[in-house]
């Protein structure tokens, strides 16, 4: 192999693989990262097996070839580098790779790169598009609710259920429940449902930062994986096996009281009664007063810690129905009050005991729901 | 009624009852035939969790023509011949009982061939007689084929546990000889299903990828003879296996094995020497996955204690205690080598002297550049200081995290060390009990109702503390007879695993006789399984969280078990240790 492509390129597609590289492995190929020629292109990919990341950079390829380099010692020595044309070239009996940037040299001794499993590549069947930035904001706004314990494996992922011209994300905890929907580019072929492992989506998100063509996602038949394709890169992930469970019946169809309010005057009040809260369980009590004689309608926050103090805010609101007292989990209303962007947010309340449910006003694809908390005499 | 002697087949029925508890009993003994006759091959295939049919197909000596049938008579063993022999053990059957006892208790069949026959024998038992026999074409081996366990046996059958249950009794039976026989290639079908299968490629360590997967595997360390002097091979007992690094843990015991001259046996004190090897590295009801299996004498130890044979008496058992626990012990400090420092100990009140803890025995690991590398110095002990005032921790600042262990904070006078398993369990004790001082609990209701399957154990343990727990936040109600929902938590409860919170709470709550807190016991031990544990990565503002109210607790240095939270080392002990 002998191919020369810009520092800068090389460092970027680096971070974007070595995001799949395990941090431990018992298998030493995991923790390289294959380099490859691709026509004229060369090809990064990194995998633990359960996400796999392929990603395509431009080059001057002379001599095809493909060689898997300890992922650490790339990546350090490539970022360090100056930003100048890097020249590669593979000793194929030794599987040495012989790098050479500005007055800097090195060689690394690498793996043999059939040893490196196969990341697939898209297929045609199964396929379905979404635009960048929307599936960004569908990510950010549904991974928040899903479980970080593995205790209950399916949790820990997000369905997606594919149907006609939508996809719906829904993910959700044992405390809370976010659900979203976004139009796909094209009709879907056939109806389709799957569990996404959370944090193989939350990388994506992250790969698709600077993407500005839709997103392809494929399903191939029969291996249980998802491909997520980009203009320059390629994410596998296993899917979860199972069942999730029938979240429409755990969102409310009533409510008793409905209060709008600004989000962002929100988000600021609960972070600032969080202060308190965090001491003590995270609980902060919403007391909602409808407009009065003395009062025009608010929201009341506070929370109280027996060591610390207790502290009191007010935002405005709009309240239709009765007034109510309710706590929830700060930590839970600040994660979803922070992927809303619409100015305003309504909060859908019955009783203290049961599920609050928060929406964007003016936008019907987006709803979370928070069980809230409550003190027991 | 008048005495009399039971007819035989009575007789049999309850000596098989010793031997045959279930159908993983069964499994057992025909496996250990297979191996006690050489063989490299062995074939285990079940249905309905073994009790419909269990079959056993070997490729060792086979039984020849001649003996075939005495091998179900009671007592009828090619293994020994006198009382001498029994002194010396070295195959894992000798009873002469297993054929016969299962022969009583269901219906058998069995298929054999000696190297020295040319046809094999086949025969079929029925109620411990032989109602078939013909010669038949056979490979060389023996298959035994066990159907309608406990046919004639209503009262065992009642006792039989649900199909699932029964498998994976005899899944673990297949697991401990795999391991305990790595050369030998197994293989175990549920119901027409792959379930496990063995390499035989000799490699203990291509088993445990089998049996723990091989993310457990990665972090196994080797207990080798070969590389410690004090192990070797003309040692009286010898000790090999693999053990996990400390980071490595599990609620349950069920990772440690033992094994004496390749026999699984049980052993709680033998357990009780690994964990103890463990010590001050494991938190607080975790357990290490730990392979040990033992050689030694035949003659130093007797198997012939229970009819199943998993229960072994030493010769000399504290030499083998002692042998094992430094044998685990050497690996993991090498693993983590811990800096041994000294200084003169200050005249202190006895009363003081539980609270010492060196710095060894917290397993600090000294890490540079990447490599770890043993710091030499003396022994030293950290004191607390008598006076009460100074039991209030200082201001910290919060400078890293040691191992997703313990918080790294600097204080007015040094470096503290913070456990954040035990600091946690502290500040939430302190929550739960202000909570019930002001009768109130805070609770956080689940999205849906959880199911939480429990033993009987957990269930009666439940029913007796439901009202403590419900006064902590906890909503919990029975659900049929070994289930139970739980609709709320303690909002205090940090991450979102209720079910094993649930269940380690209710495990230690049940523990008789009931280890000792300080304060109350409900509420600790909720604390406790509650906290975050160790092994959990946490960011700045969730570790100076923590330091912050826990310098806020009364007794911010020991968790409600009396562990100590937090170690001290002062600018004056760095300033002398380090020869300034
Ligand atoms: N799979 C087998 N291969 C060869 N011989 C066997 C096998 N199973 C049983 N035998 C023979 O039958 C005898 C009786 O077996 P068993 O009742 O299990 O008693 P034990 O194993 O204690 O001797 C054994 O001693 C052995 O000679
Ligand atoms: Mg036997």
């Amino acid at each position: 192999m002998k191919v020369s492509c810009l520092q800068d390129n090389l460092a970027k597609g680096l971070s974007i693989v070595q995001r799949a590289v395990p941090s431990r492995s018992s298998l030493p190929i995991l923790g390289t990262i294959l380099v490859a020629t691709d026509g004229p292109r060369l090809k990064l990919a990194a995998t633990n097996l359960e996400i796999g990341i392929n990603c395509w950079i431009g080059a001057k390829v002379e001599d095809e070839g493909a060689v898997a380099i300890p992922a650490r010692l790339l990546v350090d020595f490539v970022n360090s580098l100056p930003p100048d044309r890097i020249e590669m070239d593979l000793n194929v009996r030794t599987n040495t790779l012989h790098l050479k940037c500005a007055r800097f040299e090195a060689n690394m001794n690498g793996m043999d790169p059939s040893d490196f499993p196969v990341i697939p590549s898209p297929e045609e069947n199964n396929r379905v598009s979404m635009d960048a930035d929307v599936l960004r904001d569908v990510i950010r706004q549904v991974t928040i609710a899903a479980a970080t314990d593995e205790s209950r494996p399916v949790l820990t992922g997000v369905s997606v259920t594919v149907e006609g011209g939508q996809a719906t994300f829904a993910a959700a905890d044992g405390f809370r429940l976010s659900v979203r929907t976004a139009p796909l580019k094209e009709t879907a072929a056939a109806p389709m449902t799957f569990i996404v492992p959370a944090r193989a989506l939350d990388e994506l998100a992250r790969i698709a930062t600077d993407q500005e063509d839709p997103v392809e996602m494929c399903i191939p038949e029969g291996r249980n994986q998802i491909l997520f394709h980009l203009s320059s890169v390629d994410l596998v992930s296993q899917l979860i096996e199972g069942r999730f469970p029938d979240y429409k019946q755990i969102i409310p169809r009533t409510f008793t009281t409905r209060t709008v309010m600004n989000t962002g005057e929100l988000l600021q009040a609960v972070k600032t009664t969080n202060i308190y809260a965090r001491e003590a369980s995270n609980i902060v009590k919403l007391r909602i007063v409808p407009a009065s004689d003395l009062a025009p309608a608010h929201v009341e926050l506070n929370a109280t810690a027996a060591q610390v103090g207790d502290n009191v805010g007010e935002v405005d609101a709009t309240v239709e129905g009765q007034g109510l007292e309710i706590a929830f989990n700060s930590r839970y209303l600040i994660d979803v009050l922070s992927v809303i962007s619409e100015a305003q947010v309504a909060l859908e309340t019955t009783t203290p005991s049961s599920p609050g449910v928060i929406r964007p006003v003016g936008s019907n694809d987006f709803l979370h729901v928070i069980m809230p908390m409550h003190i027991t005499q | 009624m008048p005495i009399r002697l039971l007819p035989p087949e009575i007789a049999n029925k309850i000596a098989a009852g010793e031997v045959v508890e279930r159908p993983a009993s069964v499994v057992k003994e025909l496996v250990e035939n297979a191996l006690d006759a050489g063989a490299t091959d062995i074939q285990i295939e079940t249905r309905d969790g073994g009790r419909r049919l269990i079959r056993v197909a070997d490729n060792g000596s086979g039984i020849p023509a001649r003996e075939a049938e005495l091998a179900f008579a009671r007592h009828a063993t090619s293994k020994i011949a006198s009382v001498e022999d029994l002194a010396a053990i070295r195959t894992l059957g000798f009873r002469g009982e297993a054929l016969a006892s299962i022969a009583a208790v269901a219906r058998v069949s069995l298929l054999t061939r000696a190297a020295e026959d040319e046809v094999g024998t086949f025969l079929r038992v029925e109620g411990g007689q032989v109602v078939q026999r013909e010669g038949r074409a056979s490979p060389r081996g023996t298959t035994v084929n066990v159907e309608n366990l406990f046919y004639n046996v209503p009262a065992r059958l009642k006792f039989l546990k649900a199909d699932a249950t029964e498998s994976a009794h005899i899944a673990n039976v297949v697991m401990r000889y795999a391991i305990a026989f790595p050369d030998v290639h197994f293989s175990l079908v549920r119901d027409g299903r792959l379930a496990f299968q063995s390499p035989g490629s000799g490699r203990l360590l291509d088993v445990l990828a089998k049996v723990f997967g091989a993310d457990t595997v990665a972090r196994l360390l080797p207990v080798d003879p070969a590389q410690d002097a004090s192990l070797s091979p003309d040692a009286k007992v010898r000790v090999r296996g693999y053990v996990s690094e400390p980071s490595l843990t599990r609620s349950d015991r069920d990772g440690l094995m033992l094994f004496v001259n390749r026999r699984w046996v049980q052993d709680r004190s033998l357990a009780y020497a690994v964990i103890q090897a463990y010590h001050t590295m494991l938190p607080e009801g975790r357990f290490p996955v730990a392979v040990i299996l033992l050689e030694m004498d035949p003659a130093e130890v007797d198997v012939n204690v229970h009819p199943a044979k998993s229960e072994v008496r030493f010769r000399n058992p504290s030499l083998v205690f002692s042998k094992t626990q430094r044998a685990v012990r050497r690996v993991l400090v090498a693993h983590a080598p811990v800096p041994e420092m000294h200084m003169p100990q200050p005249a202190q009140p006895q009363a003081h002297t539980e609270r010492f803890r060196t710095l060894s025995q917290l397993g600090l690991e000294a890490q540079r550049t990447g490599d770890t590398e043993a710091v030499r110095a003396p022994v030293f002990q950290v004191p607390e200081r008598p006076d009460p005032a100074a039991r209030r921790l200082p201001p910290l600042r919060v400078l890293g995290q040691l191992a997703q262990m313990y918080i790294i904070a600097e204080g007015p006078d040094g470096l503290y060390l913070i456990d954040q398993h035990a600091a946690h369990e502290r500040v939430m004790y302190d929550q739960l009990m202000a909570q019930q001082a002001a009768a109130q609990a805070a609770a956080q209701q689940l999205l849906q109702p959880l199911p939480v399957e429990l033993t009987p154990l957990q269930m009666s343990t439940l029913e007796e503390a439901l009202g403590d727990l419900a006064a902590l936040g906890f909503e919990i109600e029975p659900f049929g007879e070994d289930t139970c929902l739980v609709r709320a938590v303690p909002a205090a409860i940090a991450g979102d695993d209720v079910a094993t919170v649930l269940r380690d709470t209710l495990n230690e709550l049940g523990q008789e006789p009931p280890p000792p807190v300080q304060g109350h016991r409900v509420t600790a031990v909720v604390a406790c399984h509650g906290a975050v544990r160790a092994g959990k990565t946490l960011t700045v503002e969730e570790m100076r969280a923590l330091v912050e109210q826990l310098e806020r607790s009364e007794f911010p240095r020991t968790c409600p078990h009396g562990r100590p939270t937090v170690l001290h080392l002062s600018m004056g002990l760095l300033a002398r240790e380090f020869g300034r």
